[in-house]
């Protein structure tokens, strides 16, 4: 099978990842900057700045005296690396193997897609269509190497499709200049008289190598259409990440949640795109003038809701300020597999475990982790011990059914802590001699009166293995007024530790 | 300036126009374009079938909304007997019941069997413990399916009620919320919050038992059962040391859209054997 390479190329690459960030500047006079102050240059702009005689290359200075109200951005490394990152994760729902080539340039490996789509420039309308979902103007070309799909996506009218075997015919008419644009042999050759890359294809290979060396042989090879390089796909990544450095420090919350939603709705579809939704969470803010804060916030069950990770993130960030205005931040989300659960018909109603980690986020930012969860029973002899887990119920039965009889039992209310009582005891009449009775209890408000009947003691003794042994002497006890207490004594002192309800 | 006019004449009519007669609204409501065509077939496909066979018969809206309806008329049993025949089976679907009392009055009793009973049909089921009072080992000795209940531990009654209405939207077909005991924490939420979370119940489909120490939820309950001061029953006579065997409660209906007040009931839990 012949091997089929799509590019995918977004011209301008600095200016579409800024308007990725800011899309409200797209019909602006926009111009991407860099350098600093005299040597401030203009590397892209957009239309409306292009129409008036912005040009890259021109001098920020230079700029700002043709439209003085030109809005200048420089250039943004986080930004870029987000939007790269953006482009790839859109390859990667074409074909798992793609070659991340940088600046705005993917190259995808979509040999076996015929299957998929009529025709390669349906496949190819499909690629820029999915770019332009995720905010990148994207061209894309289809050849057979890595080098002509790329040339293919530079041509203006996108989708453009190299049929197979047709490379070196199709980069023939080239000018030598498309081969590799910052080459600087592209002189020395256009010395020697030849002008198109057609014109390097009919020399003899062993010629060229001889004068110019190995790049020589490697831009033979590529103007006959042939790939120096494979096609290197890249590792599945761990980790989504968006970013932005701010044009002025901010100080208040508001402003930065503003912006940060715009990056949690961009790492929520990015996620989306592979099918991952976000377990862990984690925020690193830039610092003026330096340093940084980093904070890390662990949700209860995947999720993708902007809604639900911006209230955390809000949360988090009034809880512990980061203490000095902010200069730029980056949002990185650990990916992991959202629950899917099937709904039955017939059954009693599921919960949707999207919903259900929403909600449980939202409690536990309410109340705090430990006070939301599933109760759990501790290997332990003493009745007030538990534990709190992760809520994860099973699914219910595929059919309904009724419910089991209760056991009807009596219950009780823990106490916690377990509440000090002062009691007064009375040598049992009835029972063995050096046996004592309840008489009465000294407590707060209704944890007071005489005891009218009271039973014990029966003995709990555990941990006398380790650092905090316990010896109990537990009683069960009905005050005049008709209430029922579990309580124990430890050592000298009683405590409620259950009222029978 | 043609294009000018055109739209002014669609929006003034010209003097030399003819007056064209108002509209009159017809006042029979749409059919839902996604049924109509199937209703049809169905009931063409019934007048040609016998009576019992046909009764049966029923496309799939029809079948999903019957299911959804005999959901919402069902009532979640506590298998507590007393309990049920006051509120006329159990806990009703979609419907908020207060359950008031002092402490030791019974009422725990009655929360933990009704978790109980549904998580033990496979509901998924919510106990919002303002007091902090669950001990999972008791809870699950009375039969409740912990990896089917979601403990919340709210710190004051605003935040059990805003809990409430959380969960209420999420799903979950039980939603029990104890107050604790006497003096429930937090201030009192206004009236319009239990309207609201009424409301939830209703929307959602869930039923929702309010256990408190005093009447918290005004009228937006659709039963309002009181439990009274429970006397405890020993095991043991004379001389022989004593065993705690229980509690006995009275229940009261003390209100109910449905059925007459003042139906008086005996609760009478059992202790641990």
């Amino acid at each position: 099978m012949t091997t089929r390479i799509a590019c995918i190329f977004v011209p301008m690459f600095p200016l579409a990842a800024r308007l990725r960030s800011e899309p409200e500047l797209l019909n602006e006079a926009v111009a991407i900057v860099e350098g600093n102050g005299a040597g401030a240059h203009i590397v892209a702009a957009t239309r409306r700045a292009r129409s008036k005689a912005i040009k890259p290359g021109l001098s920020l200075a230079q700029a700002r005296s043709i439209v003085p109200k030109l809005i200048a951005r420089m250039r943004d490394t986080e930004c870029e690396r987000t939007a790269q990152e953006a482009l790839v994760e859109v390859a990667e729902t074409f074909s798992p193997r793609v070659e991340d080539a940088g600046e705005g340039l993917v190259f995808i490996d979509v040999s076996g897609l015929e299957r998929h789509f009529p025709s390669e420039l349906d496949l190819g309308k499909a690629v820029v269509r999915a770019a332009d979902d995720v905010g990148l103007p994207a061209r894309c070309g289809i050849a057979a190497s890595k080098l002509a799909a790329r040339v293919a996506a530079e041509v203006p009218n996108s989708p453009t499709v190299v049929e197979a075997g047709k490379e070196a015919e199709f980069l023939a008419p080239l000018p030598l200049a498309r081969l590799t644009p910052a080459l600087d042999a592209a002189t020395t050759l256009h010395r020697w008289g030849l002008s198109s890359i057609g014109d390097l294809a009919r020399l003899p290979e062993s010629e060229v190598a001889a004068r110019l060396g190995a790049i020589g042989r490697e831009l033979h090879y590529a103007a006959r259409g042939v790939d120096p390089r494979p096609l290197i796909p890249r590792p599945v990544p761990q980790e989504f990440r968006e970013g932005m450095e701010l044009e002025w420090p901010l100080v208040a919350l508001e402003p930065f949640l503003f912006i940060a939603s715009s990056g949690l709705d961009r790492l929520s579809k990015r996620m989306e795109l592979q099918g991952f939704a976000c377990k862990r969470l984690e925020l690193t803010m830039m610092l003026e003038p330096d340093g940084f804060h980093s904070r890390a916030i662990d949700l209860p069950a995947p999720t993708r809701d902007v809604k639900t990770m911006l209230t955390l993130l809000r949360l988090d960030l009034e809880k512990t300020p980061p203490g000095a205005p902010v200069v730029g931040f980056s949002l990185v989300a650990h990916p992991d597999r959202p629950r899917r659960a099937q709904l039955s018909l017939f059954g009693p109603a599921a919960l949707s475990p999207e919903k259900l980690a929403t909600t449980i986020a939202k409690l536990v930012s309410m109340l705090g982790e430990d006070r939301v969860g599933m109760p759990m029973t501790v290997d332990n002899h003493l009745p007030d011990r538990y534990a709190i887990g992760d809520f994860t119920p099973p699914p219910p039965p595929e059919m309904r059914r009724g419910p089991r009889n209760s056991a009807g039992l009596l219950a009780a209310r823990v106490f916690r802590p377990p509440i000090p009582v002062e009691v007064t005891t009375r040598p049992s009449r009835e029972h063995e001699p050096g046996e004592i009775q309840i008489e009465s209890i000294e407590g707060e408000g209704d944890l007071a009166g005489t005891v009218r009947t009271s039973s014990g003691p029966w003995h709990v003794e555990q941990g006398w293995w380790n650092a905090t042994p316990a010896d109990r002497a537990y009683w069960d006890a009905e005050l005049m007024r008709g209430k029922s207490y579990r309580m124990y004594r430890d050592g000298e002192r009683w405590f409620v530790e259950a009222g029978y309800d | 300036m043609a294009a000018p006019a055109r739209s002014l004449e669609l929006q003034f009519p010209l003097a030399w126009s003819q007056p064209q007669p108002a509209a009159v609204p017809d006042l029979h409501p749409v059919e839902s374009p996604a049924e109509s065509p199937v209703r049809d077939e169905v009931q063409r496909l019934r007048a040609s079938l016998q009576g019992t066979a046909a009764a049966k018969l029923m496309n799939a809206t029809e079948l999903l909304r019957a299911i959804e309806k005999s959901r919402r008329d069902e009532t979640i049993p506590t298998t507590l007997a007393p309990f049920d025949q006051l509120l006329g089976g159990g806990l009703p679907r979609g419907k908020m019941v207060e359950l008031t009392g002092r402490a030791g009055a019974g009422r725990f009793s009655i929360v933990l069997s009704s978790l109980a009973a549904a998580t033990s049909m496979g509901e998924a089921a919510v106990l919002i413990d303002l007091g902090d009072h669950l001990d999972p080992q008791l809870a699950e000795a009375n039969g409740v399916d912990l990896r089917r209940l979601l403990w919340i531990r709210p710190k004051t009654l605003k935040q059990a009620v805003m809990s409430a209405e959380m969960i209420a939207a999420t799903g979950f077909q039980l939603v029990v919320l104890d107050a604790g005991l006497h003096p429930v924490r937090g201030r009192r939420v206004p009236d319009a919050a239990w309207v609201r979370l009424a409301r939830s119940a209703e929307a959602h489909g869930a039923a929702m038992l309010i256990s408190t120490p005093y009447p918290l939820t005004g009228t937006a309950s659709e039963a309002v059962v009181s439990a009274s001061q429970s006397r405890a029953r020993w095991l043991g006579k004379g001389k022989s040391p004593r065993i705690l065997a229980g509690t006995t409660s009275e229940l009261r209906l003390e209100k109910h859209r449905h059925q007459k007040a003042g139906t008086r009931a005996t609760l009478s839990p059992e202790m641990l054997p």
